[in-house]
């Protein structure tokens, strides 16, 4: 082909376009004859390729070369569109457009830099920094010459030359270093370049200082990174730590830097650090007064070599430190802002990961190097405040339980000092109960928070117009008012359970030690205490039948297989209701009163409760564990199946020991506990039976011991008495008996007995059945026990007043 | 004859590039084997139903410019061999027996136990050895 083609070369003036479409022929001279000879396809591709490689017009070629590169992109072939636009960038430089040059070249750039084709990119940066020479932007022109600089082309001149590669010159590490010189000379402030066609608009001088960022994506982190280590991560204030700043740069040649600023987000931690080696440069200006100052003996960086910088540091501010920026100053026109890395989490560096070179850790520490942060946290300084919780034992249920918080100052004063109460659950639920229905609580709060008072027997008007005071259910939020050192102050929280439940009650006191600005740095101190609330009483009751008297109930002696069968209890008769109370709780408290409430109908009372609201004479102490009893006598009025039988009412208090008490003016709180009566079923009971004797007899006195049998129904009943003899009596009267007892009428059966000795005898035991109800009754024993006194016996009575004490036996 | 031959990583950024030319315009084949990428990108999304399903693909003639043909190579791990070469009669045994030699030595390079992976292959040896396999690929051809 191509020996063809220099054969053609010759033909292609005579080559000339066809009478017929398509086909180009060539002209050949035969002395003076023309004849056409019809071109082959190779030829013709010769000719026209010969012909636009001739094509000078600059914006028609780029036109064709934009619609390529279009075309290219639309096939998503992005690096062929790439070449086709750097190409395109070549055209317009080569026609001195050199903004829009320069647009397609940084595109072009940004490929190659990812791909990491490093000569590639060289080439690129080379027209770059002549379209920003030319265009007169000293900043890009430093940029570009910089990163031309710092490429990874380690290849020494001879070895492999490119010639051709624009204005950058061939890729070796001698034109890095010659690129390197030319950039530090214009930093310098001389504009003298060669080469240059009298532009002198690169001038970089005290009026058009340059100023450089890198961040941590740009391209020009291989010409100056930064690393900055703290060698301790939490650190007190005031207690001063070592920070390790390491700089790397990947140029080819030695760089000397006059200044380093190093930069936190806590700028009073600011300083800087002078090269020691140019100390008329660190004449600086933008040393304020007072800022610290270091001298380093050296600050140069070597071509891919750790420089590596240890200070002091220290904060007096808690919160995060971190170093933000290290600003570098080559010259004095010149200055580079980087910013800080954490050794941690540094990314490679781009176009040289992929280069085989020696890798070295910013810290001699290789710990440090893996781990270190280019933050570190200042705690809070330590609080000098006391705060305490004094608990007395566990709360109880219903009452507004005590607790005292002092907060006493111990080295710090307190500015603008707030106290925060929070009510946790130990379990970690919630202390709201969304649906319980619960008969005895106001609302649905397990444990409450009800209020904070000052100052015990300080009035109200002590508090200050500016403080604070929100009482919720579970939160408290409470100002505490200027203490000076050494001074206290408490104040008591009143917490009421409505359940017996374990609270975590969290206290938490923040305040200024210094002034009471609003935004002056605060300290907290936290105090946590578990509080158990307890369940302080028990409430038992029993219905018991009076003594010696014995109504039929059929629902007693009829088996149901109902497991929870209602007590049953006679219409219009006695029963006794033995309420008794227990204190399960480790404090002693004090009972006050204890009452039955019976349940008002709209009918009126439906029951009649002897004794239900008497208070007690003095208020009865109930040791841990002992118990409580009562007595009450219940009527019922009403003949209903399921009567609601009201409430126990159980008024009572804690008792405080000597020494215990939160306060001297103040006393506990009365709790108010009821206990719910179940409901009872009243029956007419159709028989009762009821045994009389004297409360006491005298040996050899006859008395008389009567049965009394009484018929409530409509009904004939025929009743069995059976009597067995006593030893202790002698008995005169019928042993064996069938009676019938008239309806509504009642049968007396009457014996008289002569105790035979003294002292707690056995009655003759009585047995008295009923036929048609099948049930039979036999007294108890303590029913069928009489003391006999060996002769009359002398009483002494006290006169009692008001004596309380009824006899039911006397009805 | 060939003029350039190279190892492209599965990042597309280049691992080894040596060119075979005295004259001037070896920047151009770093191009040209750039854009050749783009074609190997290609090859690879959208196979062709009737290319062989070897894993070694031999990518074939990548795409023909006015004065070189490029052949391409793909290796399992993604790795990219390209081959740029001036002559115009190529036998398609032979490209194939270049790149099957040149596999080898890459191989051989890779093994080495002080080459990092994913880094610049350095070694001179690798580079002997390209420089004779490429010698005598053309000793072969011209035969």
């Amino acid at each position: 082909m191509s020996d063809t083609a220099g054969e053609n070369e010759g033909g292609i003036e005579s080559v000339i376009p066809s009478i017929y479409m398509g086909q180009f022929a060539r002209l050949l001279e035969q002395g003076d004859m023309f004849a056409m000879q019809p071109l082959s396809d190779e030829e013709y591709v010769c000719y026209a390729l010969t012909e636009e490689k001739g094509f000078k017009d600059s914006s028609e070629i780029i036109a064709l070369l934009k619609k390529s590169f279009e075309a290219y992109s639309n096939f998503r072939a992005q690096r062929m569109a790439s070449f086709c636009g750097f190409q395109m960038a070549r055209e317009y430089f080569a026609v001195s457009e050199f903004s829009d040059a320069k647009q397609m070249f940084d595109s072009v750039a940004s490929l190659y830099r990812q791909e990491g084709w490093a000569t590639l990119l060289w080439e690129v940066l080379g027209y770059l920094q002549e379209c920003s020479r030319k265009l007169g932007s000293a900043k890009d022109f430093v940029e570009y010459s910089l990163e031309m600089a710092a490429l990874p082309i380690l290849t020494v001149a001879g070895v492999q030359s490119f010639k051709d590669c624009g204005p950058a010159g061939t890729a070796s590490l001698l034109q890095r270093e010659v690129v390197h010189e030319e950039v530090f000379r214009v930093i310098g402030g001389e504009s003298g370049i060669a080469s240059n066609k009298g532009n002198n608009s690169l001038k970089v001088s005290n009026d058009h200082p340059l100023y450089l960022e890198i961040d941590l994506v740009s391209p020009l982190r291989v010409v100056l990174l930064a690393s900055v280590a703290f060698h301790e991560q939490i650190v007190k204030p005031g207690a001063p730590t070592l920070i390790t700043l390491s700089l790397l740069s990947q140029l080819p040649l030695a760089v000397e830097i006059d200044q380093l600023e190093i930069q936190f987000n806590q700028s009073e931690c600011n300083f800087i650090i002078i090269n020691g080696q140019r100390p008329q440069s660190a004449a600086i200006s933008n040393v304020q007064p007072g800022r610290r100052l270091e001298t380093a003996p050296v600050l140069t960086l070597l071509t891919n070599k750790w420089l590596r910088l240890t200070y002091e540091i220290k904060s007096e501010q808690s919160g995060k430190l971190e170093c933000v920026h290290i600003i570098a100053k080559l010259g004095p026109y010149f200055t580079i802002c980087c910013r800080a890395e954490s050794p941690a989490s540094m990314n490679d560096l781009q176009l040289w990961k992929f280069e085989d070179q020696v890798e070295t850790f910013p810290t001699k520490d290789p710990s440090l190097a893996f781990s270190g942060q280019k933050a570190t946290q200042v705690e809070e300084p330590d609080p000098q405040v006391d705060l305490t919780l004094n608990s007395s034992g566990p709360a109880l249920v219903g009452e507004s339980f005590i607790i005292p918080v002092t907060v006493s100052s111990k080295g710090h004063a307190i500015h603008s000092g707030e106290l925060k109460i929070n009510l946790v659950d130990t379990r970690g639920g919630g202390l709201l109960s969304p649906r319980e229905v619960e008969p005895f609580s106001e609302d649905s709060l397990h444990v409450e928070l009800l209020g904070i008072s000052g100052l015990a027997c300080e009035d109200e008007s002590q508090t200050g117009a500016d403080s604070i005071q929100k009482i919720q259910h579970s939160f408290g939020l409470i100002s505490v008012p200027f203490l000076n050192e050494g001074e206290s102050w408490s104040c008591k929280l009143e917490i009421r359970w409505h359940r017996p439940k374990p609270v975590m009650l969290y206290v938490s006191l923040g305040y200024s030690p210094y002034s009471s600005e609003p935004n002056a740095q605060k300290l907290h101190v936290h105090k946590s205490l578990q509080i158990e609330g307890k369940t302080a009483v028990i409430i038992s009751h029993k219905y018991m039948l009076p003594f010696r008297r014995d109504p039929l109930l059929l629902s007693k002696i009829k088996p149901v297989p109902d497991s929870e069968q209602m007590p049953s209890l006679p219409l219009k008769e006695t029963s006794i209701l033995l309420v008794s109370t227990k204190n399960c709780t480790e404090v002693p408290l004090l009972l006050l009163s204890m009452s039955v409430e019976v349940e008002d109908d709209a009918i009126g009372a439906s029951c009649t409760v002897r004794h239900g609201d008497e208070d007690l004479v003095e208020p009865a102490l109930l040791i841990p564990g002992e118990e409580f009893k009562k007595v009450f006598c219940v009527i019922p009025d009403v003949n209903l199946p399921k009567l609601k039988m009201g409430r126990v009412c159980l008024r009572w208090k804690r008792k405080y020991g000597t020494g215990e008490q939160p306060d001297s003016c103040s006393t506990a709180s009365e709790v108010l506990t009821k206990h719910s009566l179940p409901e009872v079923n009243v029956e007419l009971p159709p028989l009762v039976v009821s045994l009389e004797c004297p409360p006491h007899a005298i040996l050899g006195n006859p008395f008389t011991y009567t049965i009394r049998i009484q018929n409530q129904t409509q009904l004939l009943q025929e009743i069995k008495v059976l009597l067995a003899d006593s030893q202790s009596f002698v008995l005169s009267g019928s042993h064996n008996d069938t009676i019938f007892v008239l309806p509504k009428s009642s049968h007396i059966l009457g014996y008289k007995l002569v105790p035979l000795a003294s002292g707690s005898q056995r009655l003759p035991k009585v047995t008295v059945t009923t036929t048609r109800y099948s049930a039979g009754f036999q007294p108890s024993i303590a029913a069928s026990t009489l003391f006999v006194f060996p002769s009359k016996p002398y009483f002494e009575t006290t006169n009692m007043g008001e004596t309380r004490l009824d006899s039911v036996a006397a009805e | 004859m060939i003029v350039c031959v190279a190892v492209v990583g599965h990042q597309n950024n280049p691992l080894y590039i040596q060119s075979f030319t005295e004259a001037d315009d070896a920047l151009k084949l770093h191009h040209i084997v750039h854009c050749s990428l783009d074609v190997v990108d290609e090859r690879v999304n959208n196979p062709k139903k009737s290319g062989p399903m070897l894993n070694e693909t031999f990518l074939g003639l990548l795409y023909p410019t006015e004065n070189y043909k490029v052949y391409g190579y793909l290796t399992n791990t993604k790795v990219k061999f390209i081959l740029v070469t001036t002559d115009l009669d190529v036998r398609d045994a032979d490209v194939r027996n270049f790149f099957g030699r040149f596999h080898a030595a890459y191989v051989d390079a890779v093994s080495n136990p002080f080459h990092v992976p994913g880094k610049k292959i350095t070694s001179r040896t690798f580079a002997e050895r390209v420089s004779n396999i490429v010698k005598s690929f053309g000793l072969s051809s011209a035969g």
